[in-house]
């Protein structure tokens, strides 16, 4: 969270880099799409769910920022932003400000830039990065076993075993299973390969995970050049 | 002999169109005003601007002086003090001193237009130092400065790196006894603040405050171009004290949004000071036998569907005289007053032939 006085959990760094971090948040073409002015009505906080489970604040994000208070956006950047589940539920917000955007924007800075805390925040993801990036889908709920996950901790045995009672706790009917909205076509496939690697997305993962970069340059280079595409990532 | 001529106390923005109302109508305007010119307040205290279009106040005030001093309807007493009324509606006789001479009028009505005054911030409960440290200023100083087109440290000449309003100087403060909000000084810092912002771009400025109250149109035409256009900050949290740190103002309060208590360096406070009725406005009560608020502004009969009925009938209360008002209502109140007072002498002497 913002105040949080614990010491050495990432390295200070002198104000003018700081600055510079910012600045590059600032220069997002997003960024004034997403940041107008803030006056603290809490709307964002109100829709947020992460903010019922961890001492996230959007508004918090918000009021940092558009105060350019690079210090306590630093810290941010090193903590609160990744505590956000990027729902965007906080765009509800009446003066037409996302601080879900203002913080996909500070995390891919803090990817591009390789700093600690974002390596940390995103190590646990490796595998479902792998997923997505190299097939196109996403683990589903049906593919739940109770070893599957050991990583997930015990309650994975406890979920897996009663699924169908899970999913009807939650409301929208899935249509993402092994059976549906599974299998990702040839052609989205390598248009999925030549975004990733055009926009810079694999530049990103290169920053924050060397070992999953080379592997999925393996695999998506490999499928390029069979589809007659000459990429070099 | 009774009389259908109007009594105009003050000639502030209230007095100004009050006169211009009444003799619109075809009535009579008597309009006394104790200084030697017209304009009052705004005048007097020198506004730059006017809040919320940033109009030049000069522009405005002589856009309502002129037809009033042209009016052939319109009899300006200026140097004018009243010192004494008698009679009833249809009915007064109003005594004066005018430059030390005793003067009297004849009128149907009377319409006080007497304003405020500038709440004394010797007189705050905090700790801002406003007579201690030549940098903590009030609004109204700081309007004076930005009417010259130029802001700077008072102590040292030289234009400021960081400048911050402390709101509420002086209102909702039961330790003071003004527990009212004084309604124009949250529209008047933004206005400020983005000005300073316009004179020196490279000026931090900073606005403290419980609540923001820019109501209606002042929302979208001040305090959001400030926050989004101007870059102004807006904190909520009210500071505490205000202590010299080297050559500079260390502010201390509470950044509440952010929970955290704060120690900020300033080059420049203003102390947004509220609003207080005039010494005019207590002394024409006192004459009149208007009933006054705990707060010494005049009471008005009605609620809020009548906002210029006194108790004494004949006799209206306008703008800043019953408690903090803003140009618009001060503007709209003296539309109204004077068609009730035009309509109160009618009853009172029915035209006759």
């Amino acid at each position: 969270m913002a105040l949080d006085l614990r010491q050495n959990k990432y390295a200070d760094v002198p104000w003018e880099e700081k600055e510079r971090l910012f600045e590059e948040v600032k220069s997002d073409m997003r960024f004034h799409h997403a940041l107008y002015g803030c006056y603290e009505c809490g709307v964002c906080v109100a829709a947020c769910p992460s903010a019922r489970f961890y001492d996230f604040s959007p508004r918090v994000i918000a009021q940092a920022v558009a105060r350019e208070d690079v210090d306590l956006v630093y810290t941010l950047m090193n903590d609160s932003i990744w505590d956000c589940s990027q729902c965007f539920s906080c765009d509800r917000c009446p003066r037409h400000n996302s601080p879900g955007m203002l913080i996909t924007i500070m995390r891919e800075v803090a990817v591009r830039n390789g700093l600690e805390t974002a390596r940390e925040a995103l190590e646990g993801y490796g595998r479902i990065i792998y997923k997505i990036m190299s097939t196109g889908t996403q683990v589903s709920p049906d593919m739940l076993q109770p070893n599957a996950f050991p990583d997930w901790g015990p309650h994975v045995h406890h979920i897996s075993e009663n699924l169908e009672v899970w999913r009807r706790a939650l409301p929208p009917e899935t249509l993402h299973t092994t059976e549906t909205g599974w299998a990702v076509s040839d052609k989205t496939i390598i248009e999925l390969y030549l975004i990733w690697h055009m926009t810079g997305v694999m530049d990103m993962i290169e920053e924050v995970d060397e070992g999953l970069h080379m592997i999925l340059v393996d695999v998506m280079e490999e499928r390029l050049e069979e589809e007659g595409y000459d990429v070099s990532f | 002999m009774a009389s259908q001529d109007i009594l105009i106390i003050g000639g502030g923005p209230a007095g100004l169109e009050a006169a211009k109302g009444v003799a619109d109508l075809g009535y009579k305007a008597i309009l006394v005003e104790k200084r030697d010119r017209l304009g009052g307040t705004p005048d007097e205290a020198q506004y730059a601007a006017l809040t919320p279009d940033l109009r030049p106040a000069d522009e405005a005030l002589k856009d309502m002086i002129d037809p009033v001093v042209n009016h052939p309807n319109v009899e300006v007493h200026y140097n004018t003090l009243v010192t004494g009324a008698e009679g009833e509606l249809g009915n007064f006789t109003i005594k004066a001193v005018q430059l030390g001479k005793e003067v009297s009028f004849q009128a149907g009505a009377v319409l006080v237009c007497t304003g405020f005054q500038h709440f004394d911030p010797g007189r705050e409960t905090q700790k801002y130092g406003y007579y201690e440290h030549d940098d903590v200023i009030t609004l109204v100083d700081a309007e004076k400065m930005l009417k010259a087109h130029k802001f700077v440290r008072p102590s040292t000449g030289e234009p400021p790196k960081r400048v911050c309003f402390i709101q509420c100087v002086g209102s909702r403060d039961r330790q003071i006894g003004n527990e009212y909000c004084s309604k124009v000084c949250c529209g008047i810092a933004s206005k400020q603040a983005i000005e300073i912002r316009q004179l020196l771009p490279d000026c931090k400025v900073y606005i403290f405050y419980i609540d923001m109250r820019m109501y209606g149109y002042w929302e979208n035409e001040i305090y959001w171009p400030a926050q989004e256009k101007y870059k102004v900050n807006y904190i909520k949290g009210i500071a505490t004290e205000i202590i010299k740190k080297g050559d500079r103002l260390l502010v201390k309060g509470e950044d509440t949004t952010l929970r955290r208590p704060m120690e900020v360096p300033m080059d420049v406070v203003i102390l947004s000071v509220g609003m207080e009725p005039s010494s005019g406005t207590r002394e024409m009560a006192k004459i009149f036998g208007l009933k006054q608020n705990k707060y010494g502004f005049i009471e008005t009969e009605g609620g809020p569907l009548d906002t210029v009925t006194t108790n004494v009938p004949g006799v209206f209360a306008v703008g800043a005289c019953t408690g903090p008002a803003d140009l618009e209502d001060t503007v709209s109140a003296a539309g109204l007053a004077v068609m009730k007072a035009i309509a109160a002498v009618r009853k009172a002497e029915p035209a006759t032939a």
